[in-house]
């Protein structure tokens, strides 16, 4: 990619001559952000980019209390850049709020950012948001119902999971199938950090795995890998069901939209995969329900491609937990054989890796 | 789980920093620095895989880079993703990358950096994998920039008037008008000279 070093080299002088012509892509020269990114660009201490900075951001702090709010997207921009070199401007987090509230589309978008980078979800500012994603999960607008869950599942109190509980389960029925996944996410996230909130929508999350579409489907899989790592029994009765997706992917029955590289879903057969190998794990009667399908997989992902390797390490590592098969294993040998004989150094690196898996296999069964 | 994903020049300089997972501000620069300590001791021809320092969390994450030209992409993953799947979502990412920003360079990610950060939401949210699909992130982001744009336009209507507008049935207008053979007499107008 020397285009790219070459491309940022012509850029420089363009950028750093005052009479540039301002081109859709590139801040004119004059821009507030363009200044404080050339001026740091050139200094060679970091005494002096704090100076910088430091002045930089009492600007910043006397521009944001005037009443002047056009200014204040271009002002959020610039604080998150002076936030992610490390610098503290948490004088503007309440304007960010503000932002989010109040602002148009353009503006809540920044305004949602920048609250997701600056705070944090036991900051006491947070419940001012509350609100403000309480009205946009209600509103008919779909951006402002994505934006909502996007904040929702990054940044949220634990205490308020209740109060926004309702909201996010009943856009599980949206017609809108990327509101379906981002809801799915949400609730995985409410899963995470207050599992006893969220018990009694498990069969919600069993609709979702049958959903229509593909990528809620996906969606939902995050959740169940999640708890079928934490208690395989409860969900051996979804094996058969496992199986079957596992079956329609590696076939071609999905649009071909899923398809990545010409091979169907692969990072969906990656999670299947390692779903059906907790569930066969240690249990002959599940692991006799997925040997077909392990075999079928293993066999289609025999082109040379990086996500392929993915594909077959999966497979090779599903071979080793479940219950053994003899002519399974010796298939995953030969494929452990081929990453480790190749010469990409990231497959001879997951061989060896697979060779532990082996190693253990061996030590366990000979006991 | 992915932990966090960073990304900084050849010299160290983050230029994209999210974690899904809170730290504090001071932990956070730490661990960009740390990161860029490990990845850029690494050779061209090792492996794209590197366990993870102590700040992050110990031996149960790996740091997944890739290098392309000034910029290190770093994805910060728990055992429960798929080191190769991630290596070929960075490469997502980059292509997605290039495809909002046509050719794509250091420059366009410093000073977009918010879009960036759209993009990187509409891949990733709370830390799970959300969209893979190149054409499928680029048509949200779409989506949500033309919604910009068109409040901009009409700035202070709400929503549902402008949608109300574009749904509007508005009567078909015949394709196709035959007016028949019309003998127009064209005079003979004098040449100019």
């Amino acid at each position: 990619m020397s285009y790219v070093g070459e491309k940022t080299l012509t850029a420089l002088p363009s950028l750093l001559s005052l009479d540039s012509q301002p081109g859709p892509a590139k801040l004119s020269s004059t821009s507030k952000l363009g200044n404080l990114i050339r001026g740091i660009t050139e200094l060679t201490s970091k005494h002096e980019e704090e100076k910088l900075i430091q002045r930089e951001l009492e600007s910043i702090k006397e521009q944001v209390s005037s009443p002047n709010t056009s200014m204040m997207k271009e002002l959020m921009v610039r604080a998150i850049y002076c936030e992610s070199l490390g610098y503290e401007a948490s004088f503007v987090y309440i304007h960010a709020i503000k932002l989010a509230q109040q602002g148009t589309a353009l503006e809540k978008r920044v305004g949602y950012l920048a609250v997701s980078l600056f705070l944090n979800e036991s900051h006491e500012l947070l419940l001012l948001l509350v609100n403000t994603v309480l009205k946009d999960l209600q509103s008919t607008n779909l951006i402002e119902v994505c934006m909502a869950l996007t904040v929702v599942s990054q940044i949220f109190p634990k205490e308020m999971i209740p109060a926004i509980l309702p909201l996010v389960e009943e856009k599980l029925n949206h017609p809108k199938e990327i509101i379906r996944r981002k809801a799915v996410l949400a609730l995985y996230k409410f899963y995470l950090i207050a599992p006893n909130q969220v018990q009694h929508i498990h069969n919600k999350f069993r609709k979702a795995l049958c959903d229509k579409d593909p990528g809620v489907m996906t969606a939902s899989l995050h959740i169940y890998l999640q708890m079928i790592q934490e208690n395989p029994e409860g969900y051996k009765d979804l094996t058969g069901s496992f199986v079957n997706i596992l079956k329609q992917v590696v076939g071609g029955k999905l649009p071909i939209d899923f398809n990545y590289h010409s091979v169907p879903a692969p990072w969906l057969q990656i999670h299947l995969l390692r779903i059906l190998s907790f569930l066969g794990k240690n249990d002959l009667r599940t692991s006799e329900l997925i040997y077909e399908v392990l075999d079928e997989s293993l066999r289609r992902a025999e082109m040379n491609r990086n996500i392929t390797y993915a594909i077959l390490y999966e497979c090779v590592k599903c071979i080793y937990t479940i219950h053994p098969k003899s002519n399974l294993l010796e298939k995953a040998a030969k494929c452990i054989g081929n990453f480790v004989l190749s010469p990409d150094i990231n497959l001879k690196y997951l061989g060896m890796i697979s060779r532990k898996h082996l190693t253990l296999y061996v030590i366990n069964t000979s006991e | 789980m992915i932990k966090a994903i960073l990304m900084f020049n050849n010299h160290g300089k983050p230029r994209l920093s999210k974690f899904y997972e809170h730290y504090t501000k001071d932990t956070e620069q730490q661990i960009i620095r740390e990161t860029f300590h490990l990845v850029s001791k690494r050779d061209e021809n090792v492996c794209n895989f590197l366990e993870g320092g102590m700040l992050i969390g110990g031996s149960d994450y790996k740091l997944i880079y890739r290098h392309y030209a000034t910029l290190y992409f770093v994805f910060c993953v728990d055992s429960s993703e798929s080191e190769l799947g991630i290596l070929d979502l960075i490469q997502v990412f980059v292509e997605t990358l290039d495809k909002c920003f046509e050719n794509v360079c250091e420059l366009d990610l410093i000073f977009h950096v918010d879009k960036v950060h759209n993009i990187l939401a509409e891949m990733v949210m709370g830390g799970m994998v959300l969209e893979t699909n190149m054409n499928e992130i680029i048509t949200q982001v779409d989506a949500q920039n033309k919604m910009e744009k068109s409040e901009a336009g009409i700035a202070g209507a709400p929503a549902r008037a402008v949608s109300a507008v574009k749904n509007m049935k508005l009567p078909e207008m015949p394709r196709n008008i035959n007016i028949g053979d019309i003998n127009i007499k064209v005079p003979n107008l004098p040449s100019f000279k």
